[in-house]
């Protein structure tokens, strides 16, 4: 894994196992829990499944919403610690 | 979503999970009984458009039918009932009507809500005058139409006595009381208290005066009270002390009135249960009051005299769910702590009892996305302006008309007018047909009592009324440039 910074339990390997619809149902098949992303979370979470980096993934979002990069960064942080909280 | 820049409306990230138990809840559809499209048997869509929003959409079907059902059950049970409309519930004149249409009296607190009701129609017999504030003058009105008077205090008392002997009768009065009943907090404010021997002073008083005839005891133990038996002890305790007036004194009660207070159906804050299992049925209530009272009265029944009159004087229980308020999304956010937050177009500014119930809310139309907490703001510029704290619904867009439920009793009343207009409230007739029963306000409406000094009837003293430049000489001299 390249970006250190991502949280443990966001690791790709454990990302991987949630199914993700493309509507935003995301089942955890290890807790059975599942849940809802809004759309930037939808995209967050198939570019970290994907291997993208934290870093690259903030890129993507503020690129496709036109916002700064920062404000798509600290938002993903604080996405990533609420995820991380759930797995 | 599209932004003007065509990119996608940016939203933090954000996850929210699914409880156990509660997956309908969550899934990507708000269930259908979330759904309400018709308010009272007439589309929504139609009243927003008729009548915008928001709007007060009231029920007549189910006011009459209310009212019908409670007094048939005290009827059924007692015999000789009157129901007094507690006109501050809602007094809409239309609603006033129905409940007068219905039989009710009216039960009025102030010089406004007996004025309002004497422009109905309603004859002075069938007024009951309760209340803390009344005037000399309007209680020589009252008197001389032949009210109840229901006195709060001694000065009131004075007050009625002087009247009586200016006009040279006899007046019959009607004394509050205030005591424990064990299950509320008592409203000891209003009225003579029993504890502390004042109820008997002031009863001594009214029999002591040749102009005074004390024919009725009336008390109000508290609003929303979940415990029936707490009416069956108000029962006991009038009772008891009526027994006791009529055995030392020279004195008859013809009427026990015991207030109001039964619940509606509504979610009351801190409540954990809903409305369906912690609210008592109405059955159960006048149960409670009936038995007492037979019981009671018994020593009436026993020496062949006659039964008193029961009053009850219930507000809430009667139209809290004969009325909805339709209000529209004007704007959404997320908010920093990541839940949803909605303004609405209406909020405590109409609802004032949204601080103290969790009004039940539903949607009125399908509304696809994921449901999560929300917060519902309404338009006031005012951090206190919730209309819910924390309530599960899908993404609402602009637009979108939402129908919050049980709202008829005391916001058309206490409701505030503070920076915004207040809306149509609307009647839906018993055939169905719909028409307005309060008019919008408009600006007219609002700066009508307004009153501007000739000094002050222009802003800007450097721009006349007719847009032209003033040349001033000193505030108070404008002379107009040509
Ligand atoms: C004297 C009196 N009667 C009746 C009512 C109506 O009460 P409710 O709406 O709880 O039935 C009130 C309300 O405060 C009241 O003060």
């Amino acid at each position: 894994m390249e970006d250190a910074t991502v949280s443990s339990p966001c690791r790709p390997e454990r990302l991987q196992k949630l199914a993700v619809s493309d509507t935003g149902f995301v089942f955890d098949p290890q807790t059975g829990q599942s849940f809802t992303l809004n759309s930037t979370g939808l995209m967050s979470l198939n570019l970290l499944k994907k291997g993208t980096t934290v870093e690259n993934t903030a890129a993507c979002l503020a690129r496709e919403y036109g916002v700064s990069v920062e404000v798509a960064s600290s938002s993903l942080e604080a996405f990533l610690v609420q995820f991380g909280r759930y797995l | 979503m599209q932004n003007m820049f065509n990119k996608a409306i940016w939203e933090p990230p954000f996850i929210q999970p699914h409880k156990i138990g509660e997956i309908n809840k969550f899934g990507r559809r708000a269930a259908k009984d979330n759904i309400c499209d018709t308010v009272f048997g007439v589309p929504v869509k139609l009243l927003v458009e008729k009548y915008g929003s928001p709007v007060f959409v009231t029920s007549e079907k189910q006011i009459r039918e209310n009212v019908r059902r409670v007094k048939r059950a005290f009827e059924r049970r007692y015999g000789n009932v009157i129901h007094g409309w507690s006109y501050k519930t809602n007094y809409t004149s239309a609603i006033c009507n129905i409940m007068h249409q219905e039989g009710s009296w009216a039960e009025v607190v102030s010089e406004f809500e007996y004025e309002k009701a004497r422009l109905l129609g309603v004859p002075g017999e069938r007024i009951i005058f309760n209340g803390p504030n009344k005037s000399k003058a309007i209680l020589e009105r009252a008197i001389a139409e032949g009210a109840r008077i229901h006195v709060d205090h001694l000065e009131e008392l004075h007050t009625i006595e002087s009247i009586a002997i200016a006009r040279g009768s006899v007046v019959p009065v009607t004394l509050r009381l205030n005591f424990d009943t064990g299950y509320t907090e008592p409203w000891s404010r209003f009225g003579f208290n029993i504890e502390s021997g004042q109820a008997y002073l002031a009863a001594k008083l009214v029999a002591l005066s040749p102009h005074l005839k004390l024919t009725g005891l009336h008390s109000h133990i508290g609003t929303f009270i979940l415990e029936p038996r707490a009416y069956a002890e108000q029962v006991r305790i009038m009772c008891k002390f009526m027994r006791e007036l009529e055995g030392n004194e020279n004195i008859q009660i013809e009427s026990l009135d015991i207030g109001g207070g039964f619940p509606s159906n509504n979610a009351l804050k801190g409540v954990y249960l809903p409305p369906e299992q912690s609210i008592p049925a109405i059955s159960d209530y006048v149960n409670a009051v009936t038995s007492a009272l037979m019981e009671g009265t018994q020593y009436r029944r026993e020496s062949n005299r006659p039964l008193p009159q029961l009053i009850f004087e219930s507000g809430r229980a009667m139209v809290d769910d004969a009325q909805m308020l339709l209000t529209s999304v004007v704007g959404t956010k997320r908010l920093a702590d990541g839940r949803r937050a909605c303004v609405l177009d209406g909020g405590a500014n109409l609802l004032f009892t949204s601080y103290w119930y969790n009004h039940l809310i539903k949607l009125t139309s399908e509304i696809d996305g994921p449901v999560e907490e929300t917060v519902l703001y309404g338009p006031l510029c005012m951090n206190i302006d919730v209309v819910r704290h924390s309530i599960h619904l899908p993404p609402l867009k602009h637009g979108d008309i939402l129908a919050v439920h049980c709202v008829g009793a005391y916001n058309n009343t206490q409701w505030m007018q503070f920076i915004e207009y207040r809306p149509n409230v609307v009647l839906v007739h018993e055939d169905g047909e719909s028409s307005i029963i309060r008019k919008a306000e408009d600006l007219s409406v609002m700066t009508q009592q307004d009153c501007l000094p000739s000094h002050l009837q222009i802003p800007f003293l450097d721009i006349g009324r007719n847009g032209r430049i003033n040349k001033i000489a000193s505030v108070g001299q404008i002379e107009a440039v040509s």
